[in-house]
């Protein structure tokens, strides 16, 4: 890439903020459906974007496949920012950086030979297809090499290598017209080792789905639940996490309102982390895509909300620090406030401390998709268990746990001392796939949540 | 294109080459306000070929060289699956429009003024509503040629409008959303923000409810929670992976008649429409289910190779994965009956706007089971106001079996499916209080 062209169209650009971020990646996927190899296949992208602000204008964006040519790129994004009549818009001040971070990986998969890769998928795939009444499988392998250039007019020069390994399994069982499916998998920016040893977790699927053919649906109801640190961690960056995104509340007074720090959110047992610098976490950089140093952000401590994140607009209209939150999917998006490894501090209470006190509830594990609308939400539970007399009774599907985020959160009355964080994180805000995140929390018990069924 | 074909000759038994250009212009509202504008330039090459009868797959966008797609094409060849199909030769397609070659001249300036328009509208129904509106105008150029002699070059447009309303009044949050799409600028947009406007109006006022089994109306929009499982249930991949309830239906009569879905890439400005798909196969309208018997699914080349029978011309395509079956337009039949008419026959039931956690869960099954994101209650035929904290479950494959009413109205839900109101005679509905 030529650096000293990007910095020349920098330089020379009239707005008054400009920046350039570029994207090199690699991509290699190996798919079983069943016993089919549905597809081996190496795919390469690669463009850039230009974003650049204009004090009496607004934001323009130019995105681009092909890299040639810059100027003209941003002169598009110059010439689109002053036709915006926006409200002014500042960024709060950042440092900028000069740094290069280079992939340490243990073992590169870029020079694991591809027959390797389709030995391992189809070994676990075989796995899953072991088990009776499994009708069909998705056993994924596939990973991931992007290298991010970022630049900006106030002096950041920023290259980042992002790797990401996955390996996601998925079984299908079926009996007549009951068809039941579970999945499990990794996605971790790491090494080929850390796909490597996942026999036990295929064994694992196969057999929920198969157990899932025998379970009743849940019957709907009022209950205590406990859920697992997998659902209670999706159920925190959903329902709660999204609202501390400032982009939520900076332009809305009533949702400031509704947001305001020093507000109770829970109970003095609850604390709620967003932190981009634990080490090998899927939404782990030492910057984001502004150039912001990430850092460790506590939304709620004690019960009170204390914190939320920002991108450099979003803290300079509302006076507060920056957080090194502002993320884009990819260089066809701009950076928007997305959390990064959002999880709730670990507790004290044990596992069978929280259950034995249970004379009737549920015990939700895993997630198979969540909701929200702001206040509202619904989450499925991938699969569950009644708790009957203190003790963890019958498996239970279609397990939909729904209610109001706020009455919720202050109804959480335990929190475990098995803080876990998911190896399968992914956000869907608003801009195209899935951004990795990290998501983390221990067992959590909440009570009096409203549970779906027949 | 011919370049690359023409390198495969000798490496491959068939070869596919296709290549996408696209240009689009979004500019966001956020907030009441402009906030930005983009101009969004994409190019990029996929490749297919059948070598040793096996199929491999490469894509690239940017600048990739033809040597470095070739070899990954190999390279993915050699563990290919081994389908038995045939890359189509040329053949004639239906007359389809999928190009206003106006939208281009539509000034910046005139977006501007639509999505100012939009927020006006909406804010005359609550002025503490935070509005957003994403204005999208697209041009695309796609061409397929193959080894048995296909040579097919589109153009299409695309202009969208996607509108948001936020209101939050104390911890009491209202989010709606909707979506309208077409190949030329039309004030479609306008209709879309006036329904969304009648929501808001709605929703002022609240309502209760206590549990139980009753009358429920699904709105287009709401309605999709129906819809889902049938999407799902009649794509041709999940039928050949023996994962769909209708793959072994065909002929039989699952649902009430009054309910009959098409497949229709024929109908006139609509992005989904098309004379050719994403293979080169011409496009056709086709019944999925036709007065509630299973009727037909939609197959792509590979699926319909599987299941020994022909493709019905709806291979998608995205440029970095192989072709997938997918609907083109999908379109439930209308009713006889106005809504006016069926709202007046319900004495105590619900009237379901918008629902949560589509498409989570077991869908595929037809069980459904959401919290509902927007609901009125209707009494006496009347619609008294907003009720949250509830929510439905059931399944289609029981629960559609019998359908109280179809109403003679419909409307697109998000450019995709083209749904009436439907009326349940009976479901289950819990409220938290």
């Amino acid at each position: 890439m030529d650096y000293e062209c990007i910095e020349s169209a920098l330089r020379s650009c009239r707005a008054d903020y400009a920046e350039f971020r570029s994207e090199r990646r690699r991509v290699t996927r190996i798919v079983y459906l069943g016993r089919r190899l549905e597809t081996v296949d190496t795919t390469l992208d690669e463009g850039g974007i230009v974003r650049v602000l204009v004090r009496n204008g607004g934001w323009g964006i130019s995105t681009f496949n092909s890299l040639d040519n810059l100027e003209h790129r941003f002169d598009q994004a110059y010439q689109s920012a002053r036709l915006v009549q926006a409200e002014p818009i500042s960024l709060a001040p950042v440092a900028f950086a000069h740094d290069e971070i280079r992939a340490t990986l243990g073992t590169d998969f870029r020079h694991v030979p591809l027959v390797r890769k389709k030995e391992l998928i189809e070994s676990y795939n075989d796995i899953l297809l072991s088990f009776g009444r499994i009708v069909d499988t998705q056993a994924v392998y596939m990973d991931e090499f992007v290298t991010v250039t970022y630049m900006n007019s106030e002096g950041a020069f920023i290259i980042e290598e992002r790797p990401m390994v996955t390996v996601y399994l998925a079984a299908t069982a079926r009996e007549g017209s009951n068809v039941q499916r579970a999945a499990d998998g990794v996605s971790v920016p790491a090494g080929y080792e850390r796909v490597l040893g996942l026999e036990e977790m295929a064994r694992k699927v196969a057999q929920r789905a198969v157990d899932l053919l025998a379970a009743e649906t849940v019957v709907g109801g009022v209950y205590p639940v406990i859920c697992d640190p997998k659902l209670a961690g999706v159920f925190i960056h959903e329902a709660f996490g999204h609202l501390s995104e400032a982009d939520f509340v900076y332009a809305n007074p009533q949702a400031q309102e509704m947001m305001v720090l020093g507000r109770r959110f829970g109970r003095d047992i609850l604390t709620i982390v967003d932190d981009g610098t634990l080490p090998g976490m899927r939404g782990t950089h030492r910057y984001d895509d502004e150039g912001t140093p990430t850092r460790r952000t506590e939304l709620v401590k004690q019960g009170i909300l204390t914190g939320r994140l920002h991108s450099r607009e979003t803290a300079a209209r509302m006076g507060e620090a920056v957080t090194g939150n502002a993320r884009a999917t990819s260089y066809r998006y701009p950076p928007i406030v997305r959390m990064t490894n959002t999880f709730i501090e670990q507790g004290e209470a044990s596992f069978e401390e929280m259950i034995s006190e249970i004379k009737l509830g549920v015990y939700a594990c895993d997630t198979a998709g969540g909701q929200t609308m702001l206040e509202n939400f619904s989450f499925s539970a991938g699969y569950g268990y009644m708790i009957r007399d203190g003790r963890i009774a019958e498996m239970v599907r279609d397990v939909v746990l729904s209610g109001n985020l706020f009455s919720t959160l202050q109804q959480i009355d335990a929190i475990g001392n098995d803080l876990t964080f998911s190896q399968f994180g992914m956000c869907g805000k608003g801009q195209g796939g899935g951004l990795p995140v990290g998501i983390g929390a221990p067992h959590i018990r909440i009570q009096g949540v409203v549970i779906g069924g027949r | 294109m011919e370049d690359i074909l023409t390198a495969l000759r000798d490496k491959a038994e068939q070869a596919e080459v296709y290549s996408l250009e696209e240009e689009s212009t979004l500019i966001s509202f956020e907030a009441n306000v402009m906030k930005s504008a983009r101009v969004e330039q994409r190019q990029g090459v996929a490749l297919r070929a059948v070598c040793k009868g096996r199929m491999g797959f490469a894509a690239a966008g940017g600048r990739a060289t033809k040597e470095e797609l070739i070899d990954n094409l190999l390279a993915s060849a050699q563990y290919g699956d081994e389908v038995p199909i045939s890359f189509p030769p040329a053949m004639p397609g239906p007359d389809v429009v999928t190009y206003d070659p106006t939208l281009a001249e539509v000034p910046f300036s005139r977006l501007v003024e639509i999505g100012r328009e939009i927020i006006a509208l909406l804010l005359e129904a609550d002025p503490d509503a935070k509005i957003g509106v994403d204005i999208e105008r697209g041009l695309t150029r796609w061409s397929l040629g193959n080894s048995a002699g296909a040579q097919i070059s589109r153009q299409t447009s695309n202009f969208s409008v996607s509108i948001s309303v936020e209101r939050v009044r104390g911890d009491d949050v209202l989010l709606i959303y909707d979506w309208v799409s077409g190949i030329s600028l039309t004030d479609a947009y306008r209709e879309v923000a006036q329904r969304l406007g009648v929501k808001m109006e709605l929703a002022k006022r609240s309502a209760s409810l206590v549990s139980g089994r009753m009358p429920v109306l699904f709105s287009p929009v709401g309605g999709l929670v129906l819809a889902l499982p049938i999407m799902q249930a009649v794509n041709g991949k999940n039928v050949q992976r023996g994962v769909s309830p209708m793959s072994d239906k065909l002929g039989q009569v699952i649902f009430d008649r009054k309910i009959t879905l098409w497949d229709d890439p024929t109908l006139p400005d609509r992005p989904g429409s098309g004379s050719h798909d994403g293979e080169g196969v011409p496009c056709r309208r086709k019944a999925l289910i036709q007065e509630g018997s299973c009727s037909g699914f939609l197959y792509d080349l590979k699926t319909a190779a599987l299941m020994g029978t022909e493709s019905t011309g709806n291979g998608a395509r995205s440029l970095f994965s192989p072709p997938q079956p997918s609907p083109s337009n999908l379109v439930m039949e209308p009713g006889d009956r106005s809504l006016a008419d069926i709202l007046a026959t319900m004495r105590h039931g619900l009237l379901v706007e918008f629902a949560l956690g589509l498409g989570q869960g077991n869908t595929i099954s037809g069980a459904f089971s959401n919290t509902l994101g927007l609901a009125y209650v209707v009494e006496r035929g009347e619609i008294v106001g907003r009720v949250k904290d509830v929510s439905i479950a059931g399944n289609i494959y029981e629960h559609l079996r019998e359908v109280a009413a179809v109403s003679q109205e419909s409307h697109w839900v998000y450019g995709q499916i083209k749904m009436p109101y439907i009326l349940l005679p009976e479901l289950n509905v819990t409220c938290k209080r």
